[in-house]
């Protein structure tokens, strides 16, 4: 069986950011664009990477 | 006796040299490089030429679109010598001419800029919509002209979609439903791990990452619809009147106390904005304290400025015995915050709010203790 890496990699951070808006919509964390975007940024540089990673068709 | 004669086959001409695109060491569409095996140069002298060029007016982009739409792939059937471009749309090459021409004509008859300022926007546009659809589907630049076509129209499909997700989950999470957008983000996630085991959702991926991406935005930057939308205008006669908190989704929020009969002592004031502008005119005799914080924009009380990203303002002077301390609470998402005097920038009765030459327009915090 072969695993794609991009929807592993993509679904992770999908998961991570789900689960900080989770969070935040709970209270239990304080949302701040200085925090949001790094992780935003990473969260899309490593889905790109993964992507590119995998030889296209 | 049979006698068998061997006929001498005429050799064959030397076919034409032909230009292709690269199906291997490709970059993106393999235009570079099979312009390098064509005229036998390292392909990373014409990458960089095109990159240059794209800073040129664009020229690159769009010569390199051109490039795209109108030279064989290698493996493109009718590209071989004796193939026919049967297989590719006709149109499509008119068009390719068209876009040719459209980027040679104004070099050669001027007015360059304004039509660049149309064909560049296109070209990005396309660019992006093969390079989605590449994501999404694993399909590159390769085939013939309707081919690279078809997936620049799918991949722009796939962006108006991606933007109309990113507009609903910016709005969810403005007017609170947050939660429910964390829940369908998360259970995208799910989907999408499971899929890599099983069966790749990789077009699942680039609609979620929207939604996450809107909704973390409008939340992080504190937009919250809640207060509604519009313009408020409060002027309180008397502490009575006077609101503990006033909140205002998206516009402009004044507090106008200047009528106000404050108490002595400590008074609270608590003002939420999502988005917009907010002024507290205070009169003279009234001491301000400010606990305020801006997610992106600018707050302005006295002679203090501070302006920027997640910016704090936090000033607590004390007030003699029998002054009013109005005790202001601040929580502004995308805008900005005044607290002053009336004045020439705090010009109510106007409406006008224009930053003036010095910080004294905005009034002094006089009345508190030095």
């Amino acid at each position: 069986m072969r695993v794609d890496i991009t929807s592993v990699v993509a679904g992770l951070c999908l998961l991570a950011l789900g689960v900080v808006l989770l969070l935040d919509a709970g209270g239990t964390l304080d949302l701040r664009l200085g925090g949001f975007a790094p992780l935003a940024c990473a969260a899309i540089g490593a889905t790109l990477l993964a992507s590119g990673m995998t030889r296209p068709r | 006796m049979n006698e068998t004669t061997t006929e001498q086959l005429p050799p064959e001409p030397p076919q034409p040299k032909r230009l292709y695109r690269a199906r291997s060491d490709r970059v993106i569409g393999g235009v570079c490089a099979g312009l390098g095996r064509y005229f036998n140069l390292d392909p990373i002298i014409f990458r960089i030429g095109a990159v240059v060029l794209a800073f040129v007016g664009g020229a690159g982009l769009l010569a390199y679109l051109a490039a795209l739409l109108l030279i064989p792939a290698e493996d493109d059937p009718s590209a071989e010598p004796g193939g026919t471009p049967a297989g590719r749309n006709r149109w499509l090459v008119i068009l390719g001419v068209i876009v040719l021409l459209c980027i040679t004509w104004p070099f050669l008859l001027g007015g360059g800029l304004l039509l660049a300022g149309l064909l560049v926007p296109v070209a990005i546009l396309v660019a992006a919509g093969v390079l989605v659809w590449w994501f999404v589907s694993g399909e590159g630049p390769a085939g013939d002209a309707g081919d690279v076509a078809k997936r620049a129209a799918l991949g722009i499909g796939v962006l108006f979609v991606c933007g109309l997700i990113s507009i609903g989950g910016a709005w969810a999470a403005a007017a609170g439903g947050e939660t429910i957008v964390a829940v369908v983000v998360i259970a995208a996630a799910v989907i999408i791990l499971a899929g890599a085991f099983v069966r790749p959702v990789r077009w699942l991926v680039l609609p979620a990452l929207a939604l996450a991406l809107s909704a973390g935005t409008v939340s992080a930057a504190g937009i919250d619809l809640d207060g509604g939308v519009g313009d408020r205008d409060y002027r309180p006669a008397s502490a009575l009147d006077l609101r503990d908190r006033y909140e205002l989704g998206m516009g402009q929020l004044v507090i106008d106390l200047r009528q106000t009969d404050l108490p002595s002592g400590d008074v609270p004031l608590e003002v939420d904005l999502g988005v917009g502008d907010a002024r507290v005119v205070v009169p003279k005799d009234v001491c301000v304290a400010t606990d305020a914080h801006v997610r992106i924009g600018e707050i302005r009380t006295f002679e203090r400025d501070n302006h920027g990203v997640d910016v704090d303002l936090e000033d607590r002077p004390d007030a003699p015995a029998g002054v009013t301390r109005l005790l202001v609470k601040a929580n502004i998402g995308v805008g900005s915050l005044r607290i002053g005097r009336s004045g020439p920038e705090l010009d109510l009765d106007h409406g006008r709010f224009d930053r003036g030459p010095s910080f004294t327009d905005l009034g002094r915090n006089s009345a508190c203790a030095s």
